[in-house]
């Protein structure tokens, strides 16, 4: 599914062949850096020639550098005049962010262009939850954080420019909201996927000579997916929902008459968003809100709409209790909880991430909210959740998580490297409390030889750091996910 | 079983009188009567015998009747996890041998597949009979456990327990038989008021009678008893009983058994809980205070000495992280492995 993503009017890899790049930036830099440590051409056997060569020699070689120098100009000059209409309509946001993401040590002013098409060797590299690590990490000096070069794949789409015409428009607003994290959260982003799927089952028609079984998944549903990751790679909980979708879908008897179908596979996401999020919500807020005692102080960290509904369930239960929000850079989504949670009448402190040994000393009881739940019991969330959870392991507070079966995955992750999402690294960058100068210190990273900045958005958490995962299932140990991956696995054979 | 002959009296349903069964009574009567017999047991039992006593008709009546009966039995006790295990065992088995087709785990041993009929009355008889025998295979459990964990026990090893288990006097008094030389170190509780002699004296004299030697220590002096060195590092495992095992593979016992798995973690000694799979409690304790019971264990008062007998059999939680092994009748399961087991009964 990952490797789809060159779908053919996607504005960027199309413009420039994967392959030129690598040859172009390396001609190119080879005179002006002397010896770039990874440019096969130019430079390296100039630096180790000389010694040996004699006089005739080394001309005709300064010769046929000339030569490749003139060639590698030549090369150069014409892409970017193909570049730049492709370019130019793209908002500002967007040119900038591919730069930011990818610029090399090399220079700005000639980034713009090439670095953007850089990319499209990258196109298939998207990141997703635990995708396979690609053979090779990409050769070539860019801005990106070693370890996790895997992780880079396309800027995400910020506009709906170029996309394909498949796509419906609830899909198309729902990807931007996506990339913009106007929508954002596991739960959020399943919920807005499956709804926007209803309006593009809706308004499907079936073409002549064939059947909606075969030609929906394939033909219809693909694009809107792709659409998707394009403006933020899908979460788990969206993956096992497609999945399911994919399943309704294929079990229609080609006999079925249109109108019949589309009204099942809608009532199918309505059963299904029923059944795994709202009403699983509610028995976990239930089941979570009762291990509040009166007189507790409960942390939290970022914000989980499923933690803030066991907390609210337990106030409205009457028990009376504090909570701690600790929060953290880049997306702050821990304001919104402690606002909600004030606003509801709960005693809430806000507190940065660096607090975390503080709070949690103070904390008799920590909720968690997943974005997913990995096979080996680690719990796969927003980053910072790990060492919430260290230092609650370590204070010996116990820690509950929050999470809907539909955020159980049978892959396992055992570090935080194989599978994550790299978000643009300026997003890390902007606001900084010490005012504008300070706020400016780093604006230039890209150019800054030696300096990367890596903007991760999840960690995964040991399972012995976690006392408690709460499931529409009931109470279970980390432990347990595989058995609870067995029962979901059962009853959808049993459907 | 000395059980057998009342439950055999009542199960005609001509001989019941309906309003004169109470359940309370019953279980009472029942654990008076076999002192071999675990709480779940009876109440399993007990139910067993309230579901004869009551005439039923339909499927959601004998689940009511079930439920409310549960629902005395607990009420009686102060501390009703040990007894919820059973009656949460038998209502869930019953509701699986409801479903067509579904033989839940524990019957399948010994029980017969139920009779596919829409005949309630076919059911329930159906039910009484093998509730029987749902009783009997929990009984023969403790011999099992005990062939399971006297493989644990190297010749010439130091036993650490402590507790008035039957399942741990079951699997001592095998694995003396068994010709298996050990010690045991027992740790007894200080008397009480209530309980004027200390649990497991009647085990110490009867392994002593076998020819076990045995040291009786106080609750003070596991820490001496588990440490290493001249002197101490006499013990080279703990085997405790479980009143209770939680879904997260911790057990609910006797108070100062938690304290016992702490040391025995400390001093890196394996700690195995004896404990029949009827045991298992659908519940998730995270801390001492989890219990859901009421407990005065800590009381801070500047007035008056504690009352310290408040509570009359004070039980506390073990983390399963201090836990080597949970021996069952079904092998040694890890800690984890406890919530499997629960699902595949819940599920």
């Amino acid at each position: 599914m990952e490797n789809t993503n060159m779908s053919p009017s996607s504005p960027l890899p199309s413009i420039v062949a994967p392959t030129a790049p690598d040859s172009a930036i390396p001609a190119r830099d080879g005179p002006m850096q002397a010896a770039a440590a990874n440019s096969p051409s130019g430079p390296d056997t100039q630096a180790a020639a000389p010694k040996k060569l004699s006089g005739a020699e080394l001309k005709k070689l300064k010769q046929a550098e000339k030569a490749a120098k003139r060639a590698a100009k030549k090369s150069e000059a014409t892409p970017p005049p193909i570049q730049q209409p492709g370019e130019q309509p793209g908002k500002q946001k967007r040119q900038l962010q591919p730069q930011q993401e990818h610029g090399g040590s090399k220079s700005a002013g000639q980034a713009s262009s090439l670095k953007i098409s850089a990319k499209s060797t990258q196109a298939s590299r998207r990141a997703s939850v635990s995708a396979p690590a690609p053979a090779a990490p990409p050769s070539g000096p860019k801005k990106r954080v070693g370890l996790f070069g895997h992780l880079y794949g396309n800027a995400r789409r910020h506009t709906i420019e170029n996309a394909p015409k498949e796509v419906h428009p609830s899909v198309l607003a729902l990807g931007l909201q996506m990339s913009s994290y106007e929508v954002c959260g596991s739960t959020a982003r399943c919920v807005g996927m499956l709804q926007a799927f209803k309006s593009v089952i809706k308004s499907y028609t079936t073409p002549q000579g064939t059947s909606l079984a075969r030609h929906l998944t394939a033909h219809h549903l693909s694009p809107q997916i792709e659409f998707l990751k394009a403006c933020r790679p899908i979460s788990i909980s969206m993956g096992n929902s497609i999945r399911f979708l994919k399943d309704q879908i294929i079990k229609i008897d080609p006999s079925v008459p249109e109108p019949i179908a589309k009204r099942t596979l809608v009532a199918a996401i309505d059963t299904f968003l029923h059944e795994r999020i709202s009403a699983a919500d509610t028995v976990i807020a239930q089941a979570a809100s009762a291990r509040i005692l009166p007189g507790e102080t409960i942390l939290t960290f970022a914000k989980s709409s499923l933690v803030l509904k066991t907390l609210l369930a337990a106030h409205n239960a009457g028990t009376s209790f504090n909570v701690i929000v600790l929060d953290s850079k880049p997306l702050f989504e821990g304001r919104r909880m402690a606002k909600d949670l004030a606003a509801a009448g709960i005693p809430t402190q806000y507190m940065p991430i660096s607090a975390a040994s503080h709070a949690v000393a103070e904390a008799n009881r920590i909720f968690l909210g997943a974005h997913a739940m990995m096979a080996n019991g680690r719990l796969f969330s927003r980053v910072g959740t790990a060492i919430v959870a260290m230092h609650a392991h370590e204070h010996d507070v116990p820690v509950i998580v929050c999470c809907q079966s539909v955020k159980f995955t049978d892959r396992v992750a055992l570090d935080s490297i194989v599978g994550n999402e790299v978000a643009p690294a300026d997003e890390l960058l902007g606001y900084i409390g010490g005012g504008p100068a300070r706020e400016q210190l780093l604006k230039t990273w890209t150019e800054t030889p030696g300096l990367q900045v890596l903007n991760i958005l999840y960690d995964v958490t040991p399972a012995e750091y976690v006392k408690l995962v709460v499931t529409e299932y009931g109470s279970l140990p980390p432990s347990s996910v595989p058995a609870v991956l067995r029962i979901l696995e059962t009853a959808q054979l049993g459907m | 079983m000395s059980t057998e002959t009342p439950a055999e009296q009542i199960l005609t349903p001509e001989a019941v009188d309906d309003s004169s069964f109470d359940v309370v009574e019953t279980y009472r009567n029942l654990l008076a009567m076999d002192p071999d017999l675990t709480m779940p047991v009876a109440a399993i039992e007990s139910l067993v015998l309230g579901l004869a006593a009551h005439p039923t008709t339909t499927i959601s009546e004998t689940l009511d009747l079930l439920r409310d009966l549960s629902q005395r039995l607990a009420e009686s006790t102060p501390n009703p996890i040990s007894l919820s295990a059973g009656t949460d065992l038998f209502q869930r088995y019953l509701i699986m041998s409801l479903r067509p087709g579904n033989v839940p785990l524990a019957s399948k041993k010994g029980t017969k597949k139920l009779p596919a009929t829409d005949d309630f009355t076919t059911i329930r008889a159906h039910l009484l009979k093998h509730g029987r025998s749902f009783v009997a295979n929990a009984k023969a459990a403790r011999a099992r456990i005990a062939s399971f964990g006297r493989n644990l026990m190297k010749e010439g090893c130091t036993v650490l327990t402590t507790g008035g288990s039957r399942v741990v006097a079951a699997l001592l008094r095998e694995a003396a038989e068994g010709g298996v030389r050990f010690r045991v170190v027992y740790v007894l509780p200080p008397p009480r008021p209530g309980r004027p002699q200390s649990e497991g004296l009647d085990l110490v004299k009867d392994l002593r009678e076998r020819g076990v030697p045995v040291a009786t220590v106080s609750e003070g002096a596991v820490g001496y008893s588990l440490a290493g060195g001249v002197g101490g590092g006499k013990v080279d495992m703990v085997i405790v009983g479980a009143e209770g095992v939680v879904e997260n593979g911790g057990i609910i016992s006797r108070l100062g058994t938690c304290q016992i798995g702490m040391l025995a973690k400390a001093a890196h000694r394996p700690f195995y809980v004896v404990a029949e799979s009827h045991k298992f409690v659908r519940m998730f304790p995270l801390s001492q205070g989890d219990l859901g019971i009421e407990q005065r264990i800590v009381d801070f008062r500047t007035d008056e000495p504690n009352p310290w007998d408040m509570t009359p059999d004070p039980v506390d939680f073990t983390s399963p992280e201090y836990i080597s092994g949970i021996i069952t009748e079904a092998g040694i399961l890890t800690p984890s492995a406890v919530s499997e087991e629960l699902i595949k009964i819940w599920f």
